[in-house]
């Protein structure tokens, strides 16, 4: 190993060389002396304390040391020679290059790395700074023998026709967990669940948790079909195991998926030699290059790095509600598809089933510190002992079920029932095991192996200098890029929108959802219009205002719900949508159609007063509009006693970043059909001079007294509204719920819940882009400039001017409240008459009827009873 | 190389342990503390007997008492260029790692004879050349100690099988 050695930066330049001691071709010892020079410097001398001092130029002589062992080869300096700076000085054939270092030694000379000396600018432990061996951290390799070894696996590897595969463990190819409800299932052949379990194998691990969870079972469920899979895949790739779990449970695992050590081999890595706590990186496999590596893993945000190399397969999920039981250091999970209760089968229990514990969701949370980690760690798994969360499941599947009989029982036996003991009832199974993702997969892995090695093949004859036998490692495609590709043609030409599965408050552009359905080729769309062809609804909250929008479209929309995005991303095509639609649309479609009609028909009257409303202050109506629909929505949907368009509005009327401009949407779309609020008869000004602020006040008083108004909101919200299932359960909406149901209480709080209101649209603009920019940043200045001598300062003028009269200004506001008042009431009226659609009163809610049914909803609610309301009612 | 060492080690006892077999307590103490740790540029093997167990002082403070034991030992100290058999408990490109005793030791494939190399397509991967010496988790194999480091607690060694006699043992 021949290596060119320079001066170093540590002399003091210029120097010049005087002698050279050794000649070429003799061998040399690090901290020898080869060759000396000279170098002048200034020094201060004479008599400091008179200050009679002046400075000498003086010479010093010096030697340079050898930095390596081994053999001169040649000077590039000779005697006499003045240097100036740093240069080369000279070449040696090493003896060592320390290529391989193993805990600070060279495994090849055998010396101490870690040796510092004056001699050398660099340690000789930085020769060696890659690790990149499965199973030990402590062996650190050069990048020069990186290369030959990594070469020497390509080669290989293009020989057999295989690719590298790196397999996480962990809900990819099996679910673990340490409930010791699974064994007690396993020893029971009556339980529901046995034979479900009668498969799950087990371990102990002498080095596992300590404390309560300490010698406890770890119960290893694999895949279905994971066996086949292996067989079938291992003839294309080489298995590589990569978890975020110890060593010692990755041995484990890999010892039950894989007993013959044929598959894995010693391939296995696992967090202890990982060396990052957080993230998996394929450089630390492979440092080299990962053009022939792919990696399935659950999870995505967990290899920042190494994406285009990525398939993600949907989280298995087999004993429910445990999760992933190594994910304690891993950064907390977002975005993910949690399959719909209707795809968890036993009905009702999916709800029951425990999400995630909330902690899990909570997305701010910086990432732990190693210890902390740990023992958060540790709690989970006492906890999964403890708590039995399985068992707790079966308990209450089992009540569920009892009921059930119990309801259908009674009636055929009557009173028979005492005389003859119950029939043994059939208990539901908690666990099932009815997941096909492997077949997928392993389809995936095929496509994508076949479509390598044809690139590899055109490649290689593409290039005239290489014979056609020969391997050529120049020649390698890079796996990621063609797995990107294959990946692309998935969901080509899908235009899709999500509603109600990105949280709010995230660009869903760049969240997980958002970048996989990028992935997959589809267009990413924030808002509805006539070219998308799926809509994505959250299949807990299916009434979201997107939803409505697409109505309009239905046949050309398709509207599912995640499990048909879930299923397209682990088919890799477009599934088809049947089984994932949203039930009761058609007949939505149909009504709304009816109501398209009769707003047609009217439109030639309306139009007159739409110029009406054209005129009057600017601000009024968009305001109103905003703090408003939640209220006469729900008195409608309950007084016609139809939930089937019960709607959540105020879910989705900001919720988060995709939601941004479907406000401005809707005006455009409802400005055709809008209520002729002001039909004629009616002075919008007439309402304000009845209009009771007195009692108002009051009751914004009694209002603030009585605390949070979210909490009392949101009580009524609960009574009210009871189709409204599982609010708690679904983290994500939460929040959107409540600022603008805040916006309805009262006409004060408001004003404040205009602000929320535009802070949270207001952080979407900045993140939109595509054809709804413009639009976008429209309404928001439009809002903006409606509300900035509005509704903050309404309130306060009006309170003062209580006594007074109102000035024109303010009469034609008030007046307008007080018709839109009218207006609401006339039509909750209208509706309990008719029994019309809720559908309807959104619309006419969306425009500017509902303003004043929000301010005097609570006075209804606690009976103060309001003037203004009731008397133009 | 094994040697027989004479050492020394203080051990505290706690006071509920204070009591007539005291100094048996003590020696059992010293046992379970010392046996098997690496001390230094020795491992510890087995203490042979403690010769010499002092009056035990009370520490002021926490009344912990303190003994000064004098104890023999069996250690065991390897060296540079000492031949010692080991076990081989894992492979990679690189070379491999087998343990003797408590240390484990790095054989690189750079020194290892020419005919021998590194064979991934062998389940388990192992060094082989191809007729009798094949090296895999579990062969038995003589290495000769090329270089030794120690940190606190930990002992680094690199082997070498390329010489004569070295390499597989066969059984």
């Amino acid at each position: 190993m021949v290596k060119t050695i320079q001066l170093g930066s540590r002399l003091r330049y210029p120097i010049t060389i005087t002698k050279l001691y050794k000649e070429p071709n003799q061998p040399i010892k690090k901290k020898e002396a080869l060759f000396q020079y000279s170098f002048k410097w200034k020094r201060t001398v004479g008599d400091n304390i008179r200050g009679e001092t002046w400075e000498a130029e003086e010479t010093t002589y010096a030697d340079w040391s050898s930095p390596s062992d081994g053999e001169l080869k040649s000077w590039k300096i000779r005697v006499g020679q003045e240097i100036s700076r740093d240069q080369d000085c000279m070449v040696v054939k090493e003896s060592c290059s320390h290529d391989v270092q193993f805990g600070g030694l060279c495994a090849i000379c055998g010396k101490d790395m870690t040796e510092v000396n004056w001699a050398a600018e660099s340690r000789d432990m930085d020769r060696a700074p890659i690790n990149m061996v499965h199973d030990q951290t402590h062996l650190t390799v050069s990048e020069t023998q990186a290369q030959k070894t990594e070469n020497a696996l390509q080669r290989r590897l293009l020989q057999h026709r295989k690719l590298s595969l790196v397999v996480d463990l962990d809900q990819t190819i099996i679910h673990a967990c340490i409930d010791p409800t699974v064994g007690e299932w396993q020893k029971d052949p009556s339980n529901p669940n046995y034979p479900s379990v009668r498969n799950v194998k087990s371990f102990q691990l002498d080095d596992g948790p300590r404390g309560v969870a300490n010698n406890c079972w770890y119960y290893i469920k694999m895949r279905p079909g994971l066996e086949d899979f292996l067989k079938k895949i291992s003839t294309m790739y080489e298995l590589h195991v990569y978890t975020m779990g110890t060593r010692a449970y990755a041995q484990n695992v890999a010892r039950i998926v894989d007993p013959d050590k044929k598959l894995f081999g010693n391939r296995v890595i696992s967090r202890d030699e990982n060396g990052n706590m957080y993230a998996k990186s394929l450089q630390r496999l492979f440092p080299v290059s990962t053009k022939m590596v792919v990696i399935i893993d659950d999870r995505a945000d967990v290899w920042p790095r190494n994406r285009p190399n990525l398939i993600k397969v949907s989280p298995y999920d087999f004993f429910k509600g445990i999760g992933d039981i190594n994910s304690g250091f891993l950064p907390k999970q977002q975005g993910l598809l949690t399959p719909s209760a209707a795809a968890t089968t036993n009905g009702g229990l999916a709800r029951i089933a425990p999400a995630p514990s909330p902690d899990k969701e909570d997305s701010t949370t910086m990432e732990p510190p190693l210890e902390k980690a740990l023992e958060e760690q540790e709690k989970t798994l006492e906890k999964q002992i403890k708590d039995r969360p399985l068992q707790a499941l079966q308990e209450q599947q089992d009540k569920q079920d009892e009921a059930a009989e119990r309801a259908s029982a009674t009636p055929e036996n009557g009173n028979t029932e005492s005389t003859t003991p119950p029939p043994p009832h059939h208990r539901h199974q908690v666990l099932q095991d009815d997941d096909r993702e492997l077949a997928f997969l392993e389809n995936h892995l095929t496509a994508l192996h076949k479509f390598f090695f044809q690139a590899y093949e055109q490649n290689r004859l593409s290039q005239p200098s290489s014979s056609p036998s020969s391997l050529d490692t120049q020649s390698i495609p890079d796996v990621g890029s063609i797995l990107t590709t294959l990946k692309a043609q998935a969901l080509s030409g899908c235009k899709i929108v999500l509603s109600g599965i990105v949280p709010i408050g995230m660009d869903v552009y760049r969240s997980e959802i958002g970048l996989q359905v990028a992935s997959f080729g589809a267009e990413l769309r924030s808002s509805v219009t006539r070219d998308v062809t799926h809509l994505v609804v959250s299949s807990q909250r299916p009434r979201t205002k997107k939803v409505r929008q697409a109505i309009r479209y239905l046949p050309k929309i398709k509207i599912v719900n995640q499990d048909w995005l879930a299923a397209c991303f682990s088919e890799w095509r477009v599934v088809e949508e049947g089984p994932y639609s949203i039930e009761g649309l058609e007949d939505a479609q149909k009504k709304l159609n009816e109501k398209i009609q009769d707003a047609e028909a009217t439109e030639t009257v309306s139009d007159a007063d739409d110029t009406d409303s054209g005129n009057a202050p600017p601000g009024k109506k968009r305001i109103l509009r905003l703090k408003s629909p939640p209220r006469v929505r729900f008195a409608t949907a309950a007084s016609t006693g139809n939930g089937e368009d019960e709607d959540e509005d105020e879910e989705d009327s900001d919720s988060g970043g995709d939601d941004e401009g479907e406000d401005e949407d809707m005006d455009e779309e409802l400005e055709a059909f809008k209520p002729t609020d002001a039909d004629g008869q009616l002075s919008p000004i007439d309402g304000l001079k009845t209009f009771n602020w007195g009692s108002a006040d009051e009751e914004l008083a009694e209002f603030l007294e009585s605390g949070s108004d979210d909490d009392e909101e949101e009580e009524e919200e609960e009574e009210e509204d009871e189709d409204d299932d599982e609010d708690g359960d679904n983290v994500n909406c939460e929040d959107d719920e409540e600022a603008p149901a805040q916006a309805t209480t009262n006409i004060t709080t408001t004003s404040s819940s205009y602000e929320q209101l535009l802070a949270a649209q207001g952080t979407a603009p900045s993140t939109k882009r595509k054809a709804d920019d413009e639009e976008e940043e429209e309404s928001h200045k439009r809002r903006k400039s409606l509300l900035g001598p509005g509704p903050s300062s309404l309130r306060n003028e009006l309170k003062d001017e209580d006594v007074e009269a109102p000035t024109a200004e303010m009469e034609a506001q008030a007046a307008q409240d007080n018709q839109d008042a009218h207006d609401a009431d006339d039509l909750d009226k209208e509706f309990e008459e008719l029994d019309e659609e809720a559908l309807e009163a959104d619309f006419l809610a969306m425009d500017d009827g509902d303003g004043d049914e929000a301010q005097g909803q609570p006075v209804d609610g606690d009976g103060t009873g309001n003037g203004g309301v009731d008397e133009n009612g | 190389m094994f040697f027989l060492h004479n050492l020394e080690r203080r051990v505290t006892l706690h006071p509920s342990y204070f009591g007539r077999n005291m100094h048996e307590l003590v020696t059992t103490k010293l046992v379970k503390d010392v046996e098997g740790t690496c001390a230094g540029d020795y491992y510890i093997i087995a203490i042979m007997d403690a010769f010499d167990v002092s009056e035990g002082r009370i520490l002021p403070g926490n009344g912990l008492a303190e003994f000064t034991v004098k104890y023999r030992a069996v250690v065991w100290r390897p060296f540079k260029g000492e031949v010692v058999d080991a076990i081989v408990f894992s492979i990679n490109p690189h070379g491999f790692f087998c343990q003797a005793g408590p240390l484990s030791i790095f054989v690189s494939s750079h020194l290892m004879p020419e005919e021998i190399h590194f064979d991934p397509n062998a389940t388990p991967p192992q060094f082989t050349n191809n007729a009798d010496m094949v090296i895999e988790p579990g062969t038995h194999v003589r290495v000769k100690i090329g270089g030794l480091r120690t940190e606190l607690g930990e002992m680094y060694a690199i082997g070498s099988i390329n010489g004569d006699f070295l390499g597989c043992l066969q059984a």
